[in-house]
């Protein structure tokens, strides 16, 4: 159980319960009842008390000097009855929260030597030892360590979790500013498998089942608990409905039950952020191109949070839907896209000459970044059906390899015209399937022929998952944004121009 | 002494706060739609009337519901209960209803049964049959939960010769902590949490090879 207590401002009224526990917690060298009233009135002071079922369990003060973008925590009591759980840790997350308010920059304070337990506390929350008051307390006679802590960095590396649900993926990410800590992915894929493609209710089902145990399993790779968290994010649209409301239910109850903040943030722009966990910072201007089983998106970002364009996208089937159904006509395994990569492993890419959708010059003037392959799945199923008439063998390996050359010539020559039209010189591939071994290479081959840096994330990170999403809520805290509110739903077709929901 | 909070999205979205049978707080929801929307503001709702309670036990109705919303509240409880470090329990929302109807009415036995039915779309519904409240006060199932078309339903409880009591009241996330004090008190309240869907999802196996050209 967690929490059975509320916090809010001292006043003057408080006074005398808190007297009763200074005395109980500091015998030897409690404040007197002048000094404390002095404390609870003064202009630059900022106190809080605890209470449970209307009784005082504990109290905390901070002096502010904003003028040096200083603070000092001044004193902290918890009622022994009262401590083990979290309760001081609570206490201390309200003054630092205030020393942010009021832009301090460092704060300070005091820990007797013999109480390792508050040190711990302390160092948790980022203070650092920086000097030691010999012979401080008196008459216990007991040195005082001098703890520091940079408030820049807390609010710059904010500890962010966050849950995806878009499509078929349950995923748990957990990261401190830029850093990654854990990205745990649960996939319903199998379940799908025997009906050759996502089906919603499925998913939805799946992600239900999945978030407890992967939660649990991030919070365990990450070393860190939930009352540490800083901020929930969640990933509100576009993708399924039915599976992003999973999502959405379950991150809003979580920031509610950890009094946190929640960012609804564009599953989309996570997967053009997540460069930013192994970078460190997202590079821009960048043209990225999103492929995955439900999107084929060309994008420019501008600026990460604030300008993302939509190029260009599929006008019927995601490249990756075209992947699993070429894989049917064939008679390969769901999902298409690793059974066609393999087929392919030995076939001749220019043995069938498939369409390229929408790269005629006439295409070319009003869908220059759009995408279209349902034609090409047509084509590929035609010509496995000729031959079937016929009699003849299907090469598998030739037909598998000149489709997938069909589809990657298409994706790359798109993007790279994007980078080209734009001066833009840097690619970003996101998606599920920029795992196909093909797509990476022609698009390092033509990237290189065109002065494009090219940028692929891991796989783990390309896929659909939660740590880009915690990116994303990392970056809106560093940015200063203000969080969501707790009535945005799941959009299932929201453009990616919103960044974020409020 | 820490609260239950309970979570139903069967129906509406409804959220409860209550402590040793008095309930602190609630927020009702009537709109069948929009649980993703509604039930964290009226979780947050419930906490805020009651600053300085904790919270220590979460349940959720299980449904039998609609797929979609069903999920909202049970996901919503298990995530509150990790957040909060609290118990998580899952009670049949059909047994809360009756819960409701059966509490100082004692008319009800096996031979004149209560039935709750609540709509299941797609012209079915979902019902349970009740023969009364056992000494602790939980409903006493003797059928469902399942889900049916209705005349197939009228047709059931003519072949067994049964003319029930038919529930009118509706659920409300009181009546699913009432249930789960109630079964607490028995020592039946379930860690259950999965959903009752009581259908398959609509899907068809790949069909292989369509026919594309003439």
């Amino acid at each position: 159980m967690s929490k059975p207590w509320a916090i809010r401002l001292a006043s003057e009224s408080d006074l005398d319960a808190i007297m009763q526990i200074e005395h109980e917690c500091f015998a030897n060298d409690a404040w007197s009842s002048d000094s404390m009233f002095d404390e609870l009135t003064g202009a630059e002071k900022y106190y809080i008390v605890a209470y449970q079922d209307d009784a005082l369990i504990g109290y905390a003060g901070l002096n502010k000097l904003p003028t040096v973008h200083q603070s000092e925590i001044q004193t902290i009591a918890v009622l022994p009855s009262s401590r083990g759980n979290g309760l001081g840790r609570d206490l201390m997350d309200q003054l630092l929260q205030e020393a942010v308010r009021c832009d301090c920059r460092e704060v300070f304070l005091e820990v007797r030597a013999d109480n390792p337990v508050a040190q711990q506390l302390y160092r948790s929350l980022g203070f650092e030892q920086i000097d030691v008051r010999k012979r401080y307390y008196q008459p216990d006679d007991v040195d005082a360590i001098v703890m520091r802590a940079t408030l820049t960095s807390a609010k710059a590396e904010p500890l962010v979790l966050g849950i995806e649900s878009s499509c078929d993926e349950t995923g748990v990410g957990i990261v401190r500013g830029t850093t990654l800590l854990a990205n745990v992915i649960s996939s319903s894929m199998d379940q799908h498998a025997r009906f050759g493609g996502v089906v919603p209710e499925v998913a939805a089902r799946a992600h239900l089942e999945a978030l407890l145990p992967t939660l649990n399993e991030a919070l365990a790779t990450a070393k860190v608990s939930l009352d540490e968290i800083d901020a929930v994010a969640v990933a509100n649209g576009p993708g399924l409905a039915g599976a992003l409301m999973v999502g959405v239910g379950a991150a809003k109850s979580l920031a509610v039950s950890l009094g946190k903040p929640i960012y609804a943030v564009n599953h989309l722009v996570g997967h053009v952020g997540v460069d930013i966990l192994e970078r460190g910072e997202l590079e821009t201007p960048t043209i990225a191109l999103l492929v995955s089983g439900g999107h084929t998106s060309l994008l420019l970002v501008r600026n990460l949070l604030d300008d993302v364009e939509l190029l260009g996208e599929t006008i019927d089937d995601a490249a990756g839907e075209a992947f699993d159904k070429v894989a049917r006509v064939l008679g390969l395994k769901y999902p298409g896209g690793p059974e066609i990569d393999n087929a392919a492993a030995d076939g001749d890419p220019n043995a069938i000459r498939f369409p390229r959708g929408l790269m005629l010059p006439k295409d070319m003037e009003k869908n220059r970044y759009n995408f279209s392959f349902s034609g090409l799945k047509t084509a590929v199923a035609r010509h496995v059906e000729v031959l079937n008439t016929k009699g003849e063998l299907v090469p598998i390996a030739d037909v598998a390899a000149s489709f997938r050359e069909a589809v990657v010539d298409v994706l790359v020559s798109k993007a790279v015209n994007a980078c080209v039209d734009h001066n833009v010189p840097r690619l970003l591939l996101g998606g599920g399937v920029i795992a196909n071994r093909r797509l990476r290479e022609v698009a390092q081959q033509r990237c290189d022929e065109n002065g494009i840096e090219l940028r692929i994330p891991a796989l783990s990170l390309c896929t659909d998952n939660g740590a880009m999403i915690a990116a994303i809520g990392a970056q809106l805290i560093a940015a200063g944004r203000q969080p969501s509110g707790l009535t945005f739903g799941a959009d299932s077709t929201m453009p990616v121009t919103t960044v974020q929901t409020l | 002494m820490g609260a239950m909070l309970a979570i139903d999205t069967s129906a509406g979205t409804t959220v409860a706060l209550v402590r040793n049978g008095e309930v602190i707080a609630e927020s009702n929801h009537d709109n069948t739609m929009g649980h993703a929307e509604t039930v964290a503001v009226a979780i947050a709702e419930v906490l805020a009337a009651a600053p300085g309670v904790g919270v220590n036990s979460v349940v959720v109705g299980r449904g039998p519901a609609p797929f979609t919303g069903l999920r909202v509240g049970i996901a919503a409880a298990m995530m509150f209960s990790q957040g909060a470090k609290a118990k998580l329990s899952g009670v049949i929302s059909l047994d809360a209803i009756a819960l409701l109807e059966l509490e100082g009415n004692s008319a009800i036995s096996s031979t004149n049964p209560l039935l709750v039915v609540t709509d299941a779309r797609r012209k079915e519904v979902y019902y349970a049959l009740y023969s009364g409240l056992n000494s602790h006060g939980v409903p006493i199932r003797i059928d469902g939960p399942a889900v049916i078309k209705p005349a197939a339903l009228e047709e059931m409880l003519i072949d067994i010769n049964i003319t029930p009591v038919t529930a009118t009241k509706s659920i409300t996330a009181v009546a699913i902590a009432k249930l789960a004090e109630a079964q607490l008190r028995d020592a039946c309240l379930s860690t259950d949490v999965t959903a009752l869907y009581l259908r398959q999802p609509d899907a068809v196996e790949g069909q292989f090879g369509k026919k594309v050209s003439g």
